[in-house]
């Protein structure tokens, strides 16, 4: 149990997907200007990890070495597909506002990294813990930033205007170089968070 | 190592099977929602634009400039007498192909305009479907909004007689020249049917003169 929660804790801070591993960051910088954007690609990147590195660390003994990428892309491909054919079905505006990032998820590099590195190589309980944890990273850092970006840049949040109407939007927090900054802050807090929590971790251990 | 190959291809081929066999039935599942959501919201933009007409002919009206296309064009009928047409136009902006809903009425005037589909930047060009971003903040006139009551022969140009959501000009320019586009085509089409069936046509419809 602590070995799983240790596994979990890593995709946190320590190897955050984006902010220590930087993968998969295109997309993540593309959907963050609006708070329910992030939020979607978050939950839609976390089912395909998990299904993904469950159903790949469960046969990762009969899938030959040789032809391990082309049936990756395969389990992957076909988890991108359900939650794409989903959400249109049941979350039509969220499924338009996304546009083409869903279906690119397939060749997200945060799911094609983690089942290389991770779940062909563990267990399935193990796959499990890491697919959380690097979800919920890739999440928390995804609705932090958009949060960030559409109050400063668009005045709402979750499309709820919050700032008074007075309030003149940055136009640079929606565009790229503004996405940047705001991530490159992002980058600093967890540098500085993962100072913190070895120091302490540290500590506790000489004590 | 022929052998090799084929259990590799055999490994493949069945992982591959075990996949579309999944596809398929999440496909079937979600088949009818997809399709019921579409039409819904045609309808509901048909409607929107409309509102007096109790029912939408589908109509095929032809499009002048190759690259818009007409997918779907309705008569908008109230007890049988034609009160304007709809066309559903599609051409491609900034972020690929967008489709506008653009109502004409006999009068020559755009009666709305809806953007069904808008693939594009979010708080940039996306605005354009956004209900609450305002082009004309003291007006609260959306972008689409602003279409409404323009009359098809006019100019019709970003910056000048259509104002531009902010950062997005290709954006702005594309769906005004879908809007033109559809506008135009949809004034010709009346004047055609109000001289080969006079009888449809109310009164007041223009007598096609320039």
């Amino acid at each position: 149990m602590k070995r799983l929660w240790k596994i979990f804790k890593q995709g946190l801070v320590f190897e955050n997907p984006l902010l220590m591993l930087m993968i998969g960051l295109c997309s993540a910088l593309a959907v963050t200007t609006s708070v329910s954007n992030a939020v979607g690609m978050g939950l839609a990147m976390s089912f395909v990890l998990l299904f993904s590195e469950i159903i790949i660390s469960a046969f990762r003994k009969v899938i030959p070495n040789s032809l391990r990428m082309p049936i990756f892309i395969i389990i992957i491909a076909a988890f991108t597909t359900i939650i794409d054919l989903v959400m249109q079905a049941y979350f039509p505006e969220l499924s338009k506002s996304m546009g083409v990032f869903i279906p690119l998820i397939v060749v997200n590099c945060i799911i094609m990294g983690r089942v290389e590195a991770f779940a062909y190589k563990q267990k399935v309980m193990d796959a499990i813990a890491d697919s959380l944890g690097m979800g919920l990273g890739y999440t928390w850092v995804m609705v932090g930033i958009a949060a960030i970006r559409e109050v400063l840049g668009n005045g709402t949040f979750a499309g709820i205007q919050v700032m008074p109407d007075t309030y003149q939007p940055i136009l640079f927090f929606t565009m790229s170089p503004g996405g940047f900054l705001v991530f490159a802050l992002f980058i600093s807090f967890n540098i500085w968070l993962k100072g913190k929590m070895q120091k302490a971790a540290k500590a506790k251990e000489r004590a | 190592m022929m052998k090799q190959f084929a259990k590799l291809g055999l490994i493949l081929a069945i992982f591959a099977a075990v996949a579309c066999v999944g596809l398929s039935f999440v496909y079937a599942a979600t088949k009818d929602p997809i399709e019921a959501n579409k039409t819904r919201q045609v309808n509901e933009s048909l409607k929107d634009l409309f509102a007096d007409a109790d029912e939408f002919v589908p109509t095929d009206v032809l499009s002048a400039d190759p690259s818009i296309i007409f997918q779907t064009a309705y008569q908008a009928r109230k007890n049988g007498v034609l009160l304007g047409l709809a066309v559903k136009a599609a051409g491609s902006s900034y972020g690929g192909q967008s489709v506008l809903l653009v109502g004409t009425g006999l009068d020559r005037r755009i009666v709305g305009v809806r953007v069904l589909e808008n693939k594009d930047t979010p708080g940039l060009g996306a605005n354009a479907k956004n209900a609450s971003y305002f082009v004309d903040k003291a007006n609260r006139i959306t972008f689409p909004g602003q279409f409404a009551g323009k009359v098809v022969t006019d100019a019709f140009e970003v910056k000048k007689d259509v104002i531009p959501i902010t950062a997005s000009t290709i954006t702005s320019k594309a769906l005004t020249r879908i809007v033109k586009a559809a506008g135009d085509a949809a004034a010709a089409w009346i004047e055609n049917a109000a001289m080969l069936a006079p009888e449809t046509a109310p009164e007041t419809a223009p007598e096609g003169g320039k």
